[in-house]
């Protein structure tokens, strides 16, 4: 029984951390820009197949795949916003979503034509491919290495928010952006800089997918995108430390629910969300983000 | 309104355009006397076909089309349907049953489809059922495998309109059972999709192995909702259980990040008798590659090892030739559905519906996978498709199938009138 509680706790992290790779990008957008990025998803795919490409192009690094493929959607991200969603700022939100769900099509096709329809089983990664013993269990690496990867990212985020003077200036534009302005912050500039960083974001995730899930697929960044809206939505829209708590929890309660309440481990998640939203309709930490 | 009305002069040029037309056509495309072709069936042939073509599974609507267009292309070189030409029109299914409602009025109503076939969910293809018998067109379903389409819809409420070409959830269930009824494992466990087909090929093989092999037990059942990605808290419930056999019809990507995960878990060390259904879908074989593991129970709907006769191995042939690929199963069923309505065409003489359906009826055709036979009671091609061990060949960069047991589709199909123990296997001789 222990085994079988410490290994589903370890899934349910995993699955939580891998969440919040995607979630942390989403939420700062929307956070800084004010933007519900639909087509954060469609970087996580991209950032997948541009790994995997790189990948097999490059004799198999992933390491080397993992650092320039979410460049090349960095690239992409910043077409998208300097070209597209700068002009919709200033109107209502459902436009903003209308765009950006027009890219997950796009985008979509887009990587129909180029790799093809099909599935694509992606290859493990050489030194994380194996399995620990965990309490006479095996556990994969990779997922260990995931679990990781979360706290690093998030701590990265919050070293730069927190204590760089570009993260001032974040901060500053997200809170009043017509005061930041007026103190001579670019704020268009520094919200194509914030979008494209969320991009990359969003694209590193795609990446780490590539031996995680195992498999690339056009459409693949619609199921997480929906796990990684409920989890921003929790955790406050906007607030990164309520998407960190957020995945975390997410993870867990499915993981556990998949384990031993199986026949609810669907709902499990969205009834947390709606007990969140009628408790505290602005999330864990929303408070803090509508500042 | 910048909507262009027809003027006077555009009607007239219409007119005229049309008569010049119908003047050619009576005059001169009609060949007359000794040299007609024997054209019973006027004006072309238009079967209306939907598969998946968006989202994850967008490759299995590409599989559809190889095979279809295939058939097209072959029967058009050769004359086409009774002397009529076959035209082929594709929609996205999406998987979603009202969207599948959509395509089927749009391919009568709109489009003047005569036939329709494809279908991919058992959702959908039940939702279909009763809009077909409205539309008055017949459809062959190429995928979607719920007995109940045939058990109930057809046989039950009896609605003419829908056949089925692919083997439906009796090759999961049953024909899983007759070959796990031989296999040491006392203790078998699932995980499977959350939906219909998860639930209703888990019961069937449940039912039937428990009557072919007393003192089997059934320890643990873990359900994964469609569009799961991450399958260890699902593994950690079965490794739970200590099972010795595991069963499951997950399918498609769903199943490479499945069997990867296993893998990675140490599933395949601990549990020696794994069966997938629909494990031999050339999707889930080339995406896992090498790393699918050796001795997986695997099967399908059509694997193009499978009959090992000239007909098969020289269409095998040419579909690699043509697309660079081996069959996926609903490339064949796709292929042979076309090749269906041409027999059917031929044999009414008419590509009227109501004949076409009657010639359908009990109808016996040869195709790739081998003999089938649409069974008049309930409209379901019976035909046998293998069940096999994986193995490593080097002709092939995938797993393929080593050894092979086959049984007979009569052996473990349902059977009419569905009721009672007598219509499910194990039959008497």
């Amino acid at each position: 029984m222990l085994e079988s509680f410490v290994h589903v706790c370890l899934a349910g992290l995993s699955k939580g951390m891998f969440i919040w790779l995607v979630a942390s990008g989403l939420t700062l957008i929307f956070g800084v820009l004010g933007v519900l990025n639909f087509a954060h998803g469609s970087f996580y795919m991209l950032g997948a197949y541009f790994c995997f490409s790189l990948l097999s192009h490059l004799g198999h690094n992933f390491w080397l795949g993992l650092i320039l493929g979410p460049l090349f959607v960095c690239l992409v991200g910043y077409v998208v916003e300097r070209y597209f969603l700068r002009y919709v700022y200033h109107i209502d939100l459902p436009y903003q979503l209308l765009l950006t769900f027009a890219f997950v099509l796009i985008f979509d096709d887009l990587v129909k034509v180029v790799w093809g329809a099909g599935s694509i089983g992606s290859p493990s990664v050489a030194g994380l491919s194996g399995s620990v013993r965990i309490l006479g269990r095996l556990f994969p690496s990779y997922s260990l290495f995931i679990i990781l990867v979360g706290p690093l990212v998030a701590l990265g985020l919050w070293g730069l928010l927190e204590k760089t003077w570009a993260g001032r200036i974040i901060r500053a534009a997200s809170s009043d952006r017509e005061m930041a302005s007026a103190l001579g912050v670019r704020v268009p500039a520094l919200f194509t800089a914030v979008f494209v960083f969320g991009t990359w974001l969003g694209a590193v995730g795609g990446g780490l997918a590539v031996p995680y899930v195992g498999l690339l697929t056009p459409g693949m960044g619609e199921s997480i995108i929906i796990d990684a809206f409920v989890v921003a939505v929790i955790g406050g829209l906007g607030s990164l430390k309520g998407a960190f708590l957020g995945a975390l929890i997410i993870g867990l309660l499915s993981s556990f629910g998949t384990r031993f309440l199986p026949t609810f481990d669907m709902f499990l998640t969205f009834i947390l969300m709606a007990i969140v939203l009628l408790w505290r309709p602005q999330g864990f930490f929303g408070e803090e983000a509508a500042r | 309104m910048a909507k262009k009305k027809m003027t006077r002069r555009d009607f007239f040029k219409a007119g005229l355009l049309t008569g010049a037309g119908a003047c050619l056509g009576a005059g001169v495309l009609k060949p007359t006397g000794l040299w007609a072709a024997p054209a019973k069936v006027k004006g072309p042939v238009k079967i209306g076909y939907q598969a998946i073509m968006s989202g994850t599974l967008a490759g299995y609507g590409e599989f559809h089309k190889m095979g279809v267009d295939m058939a097209v292309d072959e029967i058009n070189k050769k004359g086409g349907i009774a002397g009529a030409k076959v035209v082929v029109e594709y929609r996205d299914s999406t998987l979603k049953a009202p969207e599948a409602i959509k395509n089927a009025r749009y391919f009568v109503d709109s489009w003047g489809a005569d036939f329709l076939g494809g279908v991919d969910s058992s959702g959908q293809a039940l939702a279909l059922a009763p809009v077909m018998k409205q539309l008055g067109k017949p459809i062959i379903i190429t995928h979607a495998a719920t007995e109940k389409l045939n058990e109930i819809e057809v046989f039950q409420k009896g609605i003419k309109e829908v056949f089925r070409i692919s083997s439906p959830t009796y090759q999961d269930g049953n024909a899983a059972a007759f070959v796990a009824k031989d296999l040491p494992a006392m203790k078998w466990a699932t995980i499977s999709p959350k939906y219909e087909y998860g639930y209703t090929c888990w019961s069937m093989f449940k039912n039937t192995l428990a009557k072919l092999k007393p003192g089997v037990q059934f320890v643990a059942e873990s359900w994964a909702p469609f569009g799961t990605t991450d399958f260890r808290a699902h593994i950690n419930t079965i490794l739970d259980a200590k099972p010795d056999g595991l069963y499951s019809v997950e399918w498609a990507g769903e199943l490479i990040s499945m069997m990867k995960q296993a893998g990675q878990a140490g599933l395949f060390n601990k549990i020696k008798h794994v069966m997938l259904p629909v494990g031999a879908a050339m999707d889930v074989l080339e995406g896992l590659g090498k790393e699918m593991p050796d001795n997986i129970w695997i099967s399908g709907r059509y694997f193009f090892q499978y009959p090992k006769d000239k007909r098969n191995t020289a269409w095998v042939a040419s579909f690699v030739k043509r697309w660079k690929h081996y069959p996926a199963y609903v490339s064949e069923t796709g292929y042979s559905s076309i090749y269906a309505f041409k027999q059917a065409v031929e044999a009414a003489g008419s590509k009227d519906a109501k004949k076409v359906i009657a010639a359908l009826e009990g109808m016996k055709m040869q195709s790739p996978a081998g003999e089938r036979v649409f069974r008049k009671q309930d409209h379901q091609a019976v035909y046998t498709v293998p069940w096999g061990l994986t193995a490593a060949d080097p002709k092939y960069p995938f797993k393929v199938m080593g050894k092979m047991v086959v049984i007979p589709a009569q052996d473990f199909f349902n059977r009419p009138p569905f009721k009672g123990p007598e219509s499910m296997p194990p039959f008497k001789k």
